[in-house]
């Protein structure tokens, strides 16, 4: 028979993208296709477009800066360490919940046409993700401003970058699968989330933390994640080993939960949603 | 070409303790040749939509097995996935891509696409600015570029404007002339005798006749009569 476009010659179940590679080379358009249309919407008739992906942050650090910088004194640089904290949170914070939130919206075009559901937090992640790495360049040049140019260290980002997003997505694989059955969750993980932020130092030195209190930070899997990303730019240096070690099992840890878990419920999900 | 073999479909209701199975398909067992025409026939509610979306691929089941050979083109719910906010353009990649084609491949179609559906000049316009006729000719017009090795259609074309509709059965009797297999869902018994060789009789999802159109619509007919006009 002629090659033909389009899905497999023979298939027996439910499209899934964990057939394989193959699998998922087929759907690589729908998916660049999804983060375009997220990434069209999300800028639609805004003037400043995707600007405000910088710029809030930006205004957060001019607020975080006046009202903290005092406080924390001892933060060389206290601007830097912020919007580079708050990069990284807010690429974790909207993609988590954006990405918890596709599923329970994709249900409707769920029930009529056959596409792996996994692409829909996919493709909210990426579009995230997309938005994070064209933030990067305006960082750059702020980096500069702030007397702080980039330095060798920067090669590091890749992985700090790659931990975040395997982190962000399986978070919101778990989030999303969950969602589906309990639609509580979605408004438990917006409370959750200032918790959290304010539970993770962001926008405050690891060091002000009380050692009673620190065992929050030990075992908060984000903790190691944001650092591994933050120290090559904020400091100019590597990420200590326990950053990279913590960022790497806590990024293996969340993946493979939320895929083993979405695999597992996602043949149900169409009578829930 | 489609061989659905013993197949069921579960489908848990209401909450834990007092769980009730309702079983929208169970032993429903055929199979089709390539090229050929079959007639799925039921009243509402009877399996005949899901049992389509089991074979496209949509809803899968929980026990036994669908076998589908080639490409499906689904002729159900057209249009689901159009986002009104972008160019009927962007939407031709994102409604084609859902249907599982290739960015570059909808790129050389595009022209295509558009000239079937008479859209040409209104490629960049949003679709939230199109009426109900011409996103319905966009989605029919994208998802039957590509003739399909099988189409399931689901109650006959209301696409557009008598004119329009011509075309959309033009263009289905041309696949069926190429040799597309087609499942057809409908309740116009004439058109099911006239088109297909063999139906399908579901009810309450249970597999009651299977055989030759003439027969099995008749068994539908006698089965369930004409209801009486309600007193005016």
């Amino acid at each position: 028979m002629e090659q033909r476009p389009g899905p497999p010659a023979v298939y027996d179940v439910e499209p899934a993208l964990w057939r394989g590679p193959g699998a998922a080379g087929r759907y690589w358009d729908l998916l660049l296709n999804l983060v375009g249309r997220a990434l069209k919407l999300r800028y639609k008739r805004s003037l400043l477009g995707f600007g405000w992906t910088m710029l809030n942050p930006l205004l957060t650090m001019v607020i975080f800066t006046l009202v903290f910088s005092r406080l924390f004194s001892q933060v060389e640089n206290y601007p830097l360490y912020v919007i580079i904290g708050l990069l990284a949170y807010n690429l974790f914070s909207t993609g988590s919940s954006q990405g918890l939130a596709s599923v329970a919206e994709a249900g409707a075009l769920l029930r009529k046409v056959g596409v792996p559901k996994a692409i829909f937090p996919l493709a909210a992640v990426s579009a995230n993700l997309v938005n994070f790495l064209l933030s990067l360049i305006p960082l750059f040049f702020l980096m500069l401003f702030l007397g702080a140019p980039p330095r060798a260290a920067v090669a590091w980002v890749p992985l700090g970058v790659l931990l975040l997003f395997m982190f962000t997505l399986g978070t919101a694989l778990v989030l999303t699968t969950l969602n589906v059955f309990f639609r509580d969750v979605r408004y438990l993980y917006e409370a959750g989330l200032l918790a959290w932020f304010y539970a993770t130092p962001v926008f405050y030195p690891i060091g002000i933390v009380p050692e009673k209190q620190r065992i929050f930070i030990e075992l908060n899997p984000l903790v190691p994640v944001i650092e591994t990303f933050r120290a090559p730019l904020y400091g100019g240096v590597a990420p200590s080993a326990r950053s990279v070690i913590g960022a790497l099992a806590a990024a293996t840890v969340a993946l493979s939960l939320g895929i083993i878990l979405f695999k597992r419920y996602e043949r149900r999900f169409i009578d829930y949603i | 070409m489609v061989s659905l073999r013993e197949y069921a479909i579960a489908r848990i209701k209401g909450r834990r303790p007092a769980a009730k199975t309702i079983w929208p398909l169970v032993g429903v067992s055929f199979q089709i040749e390539p090229g050929e025409t079959f007639a799925i026939i039921g009243r509402n509610g009877a399996g005949k939509t899901t049992l389509l979306k089991v074979i496209a691929g949509i809803v899968s089941p929980t026990m036994g097995e669908v076998v589908v050979r080639g490409r499906v083109a689904p002729l159900l719910e057209l249009g689901a996935g159009f986002e009104p906010e972008l160019t009927g353009r962007e939407n031709v990649y994102l409604y084609g891509s859902l249907l599982g084609f290739r960015n570059r491949y909808l790129a050389s179609r595009l022209d295509r696409i558009a000239r079937f559906a008479e859209l040409e000049d209104y490629l960049d316009v949003p679709l939230k600015n199109y009426s109900a006729g011409m996103v319905a000719r966009l989605a029919f017009a994208i998802a039957t570029d590509d003739m399909p090795d099988i189409l399931l259609v689901d109650e006959v074309l209301s696409v557009g404007d008598a004119k329009f509709q011509e075309k959309c059965r033009q263009r289905i009797e041309e696949f069926r002339r190429r040799g597309t297999s087609i499942l057809l869902v409908s309740h116009d018994m004439e058109l099911v005798n006239g088109l297909s060789r063999r139906a399908l009789l579901l009810e309450e999802g249970r597999q009651v006749a299977l055989g030759p159109a003439g027969e099995v619509t008749r068994r539908y007919l006698d089965r369930s009569p004409p209801r009486a006009l309600p007193e005016s």
